[in-house]
């Protein structure tokens, strides 16, 4: 069995786990009014950290994440040679080192935790989070490690923001998934981790398990959704197949749920196809904005939380249906056992990814 | 048993099918290197026009490794899996991108999109219509292990072929290596190279084949 735990999120809404599942159990969003964030100095609804607290980078939040995730492991982990980090990254530091964004990843980390191994970026736009964890199992179910750390970080910076501001991404108010009245995304920013590994004994809170899942390309478009949800069918079809899981057994569905208008209905579509269709379903965008390289990771650790305290939370910024294909999002917060998750991903590139969180 | 049946490598001057010379960069002004390999595989793709160097460069292997390495790739739809690793992810177009939008210009949508390293998987599933598992990794240096151990846990669990390679394409460097991996007793085309012989294959001399 592989086991997935020691869930550590740190976003605008809090430095801490405890912190942030307390904003998602009262429904608290992390987005906010930025002035002067956008392209023309406009102001832009974001998530971001509140910068005169703390100044967060790529590096110092890594960093942060792991000192964190270290406190729920067996204290020998970090330090062991059957242990791999992998960080889960869209633009690493690119707006302090441009030439090379991941060089904080590569020098001193590893010596800085006494890490046996180098760390391996996983670096696939907006499903790098999703695949990560994934890629983790892989390690650890192959035996070439008996755990694997996923660490997601990415940041809002001048370049992410000109970036979906010129591609008429970018709601001008917090993003609404799946709803009729969507406009795009809200920016969002954070770090977060997981730990999957094959010893139930090294955390320090009971784990859960981790049934992974698999990745596929629409091939269609590079940043166009596809309009049949063919990636996205493909993934999640090859991850219940795997897991021998059929569409009843899921609970809830953590989608991907960016709030443009293609994403969403494209995910409803999809849902459709694949039998989800009459399963609770919930965005966390509404709360953390898109993280991008950090939202499977995070999304996935937010989603173990409900789980463990047997609490869907409302998919912020939802009112009315606004796809073509029903979906029950969740308008209220709904108490009671979460047995079996998924959580799915797409991006850029035409990924999509797929995984699965089971109670033990 | 995995084993390699073929590899290519594009450097700044020359491309090597199968540890052979197969093309040399030539001083042609209205030509560009990637454009003159473009020429050479035959290809008629418009859209790698739009495509940035990584993306570029990956579609060229491929079609090296193709055509040169005779290798047909005649898979199922989610036969195949990709894994590409670089060291400087997406570096070349991000600087391109920010290029765009100093000095108050406005930001370019069509570069931005270029500026994630894993668009070039994306235009690899386009052009040949494969939605297998795929991933862009960032890793210090070219890792064979990594790779080796890629290429034969995809092939237990089944799949057909695992196409993996080092792609760092900057302003400065040129460094790409694609191989293909196979289970041993697929009857397909090709050579049959250890798995365990892939660091020696990317580094395989290349001296200038100009100079040949």
């Amino acid at each position: 069995m592989i086991y997935i735990g020691a869930e550590t999120m740190i976003s605008p809404l809090g430095s801490t786990t405890e912190e942030n599942w307390s904003a998602l159990k009262e429904n608290r969003s992390g987005i906010s009014w930025v002035a002067g964030a956008g392209l023309h100095h406009q102001g832009l609804f974001l998530a971001r950290f509140h910068p005169i607290e703390k100044d967060r980078r790529f590096t110092s939040l890594l960093y942060e994440g792991m000192q964190q995730v270290a406190l729920k492991l067996d204290p020998s982990i970090m330090l062991s040679a059957r242990t791999q980090v992998v960080v889960s990254a869209t633009k690493g530091a690119v707006d302090t080192d441009i030439r090379d964004p991941f060089g904080g990843v590569f020098n001193k980390f590893k010596t800085h935790f006494g890490l046996a191994h180098q760390p391996i970026v996983v670096s696939n736009a907006c499903i790098s989070g999703v695949q990560a964890i994934n890629f983790g199992d892989e390690l650890v179910g192959a035996g070439q490690f008996d755990q694997v750390i996923v660490i997601g970080v990415d940041l809002i910076t001048d370049f992410v923001v000109n970036g979906f501001q010129s591609l008429y991404a970018v709601s001008d108010k917090p993003c609404r998934p799946f709803d009729a009245a969507r406009k795009g995304i809200t920016l969002g920013e954070g770090c977060a981790a997981v730990v999957v590994g094959n010893d139930r004994s090294i955390f320090a809170e009971a784990p859960l398990e981790l049934l992974a899942g698999s990745s596929s390309n629409d091939a269609n478009h590079i940043s166009g959704p596809s309009r049949t949800g063919e990636g996205l069918v493909r993934a999640v079809r090859r991850t219940l197949m795997r897991q021998g899981c059929q569409p009843e057994d899921i609970d809830l569905v953590s989608a991907h749920g960016t709030a443009t208008l293609y994403n969403d209905e494209m995910e409803a579509i999809a849902f459709n196809r694949l039998g989800l269709q009459e399963c609770p379903t919930l965005s966390l965008k509404g709360y953390f904005g898109h993280t991008l390289g950090c939202a499977g990771v995070l999304e996935t650790a937010a989603t173990m939380q409900m789980m463990r305290h047997g609490l869907m939370v409302r998919s912020e910024g939802f009112e009315n249906l606004g796809t073509s294909k029903p979906l029950p999002i969740l308008t209220e917060n709904c108490k009671g056992p979460i047995n079996t998750f998924i959580k799915t991903a797409s991006g850029f590139g035409g990924g999509n990814a797929a995984l699965i969180v089971r109670k033990l | 048993m995995t084993v390699i049946k073929g590899y290519c490598h594009i450097n700044k001057e020359d491309c090597w099918v199968n540890g052979k010379p197969v093309l040399a960069k030539t001083d042609d002004p209205e030509y560009s290197w990637l454009r003159q390999i473009y020429n050479f595989v035959g290809l008629s793709y418009p859209k790698f026009h739009k495509m940035d160097q990584l993306a570029q460069a990956g579609v060229l292997a491929l079609a090296l490794l193709k055509h040169e390495g005779d290798l047909p790739m005649d898979y199922s739809e989610e036969g195949v899996d990709l894994v590409l690793a670089n060291r400087h992810a997406s570096a070349g177009s991000d600087l391109r991108f920010q290029a765009s939008y100093a000095d108050h210009a406005a930001p370019s949508p069509a570069l931005f999109v270029y500026t994630l390293p894993n668009i070039v998987l994306g235009e690899i599933a386009i052009q040949q219509k494969w939605y297998g598992d795929h991933i862009f990794v960032v890793l210090p240096a070219f890792d064979p292990d990594f790779f080796i151990q890629y290429a034969q846990r995809h092939i237990q669990q089944g799949c057909q072929a695992v196409i993996g390679g080092w792609l760092e394409v900057t302003d400065t460097e040129t460094d790409v290596f694609l191989f293909l991996a196979e289970a041993e007793e697929s009857t397909g085309k090709g050579g049959s190279l250890p798995l365990a012989a892939i660091n020696e294959l990317y580094r395989q001399p290349m001296p200038s084949i100009s100079k040949l």
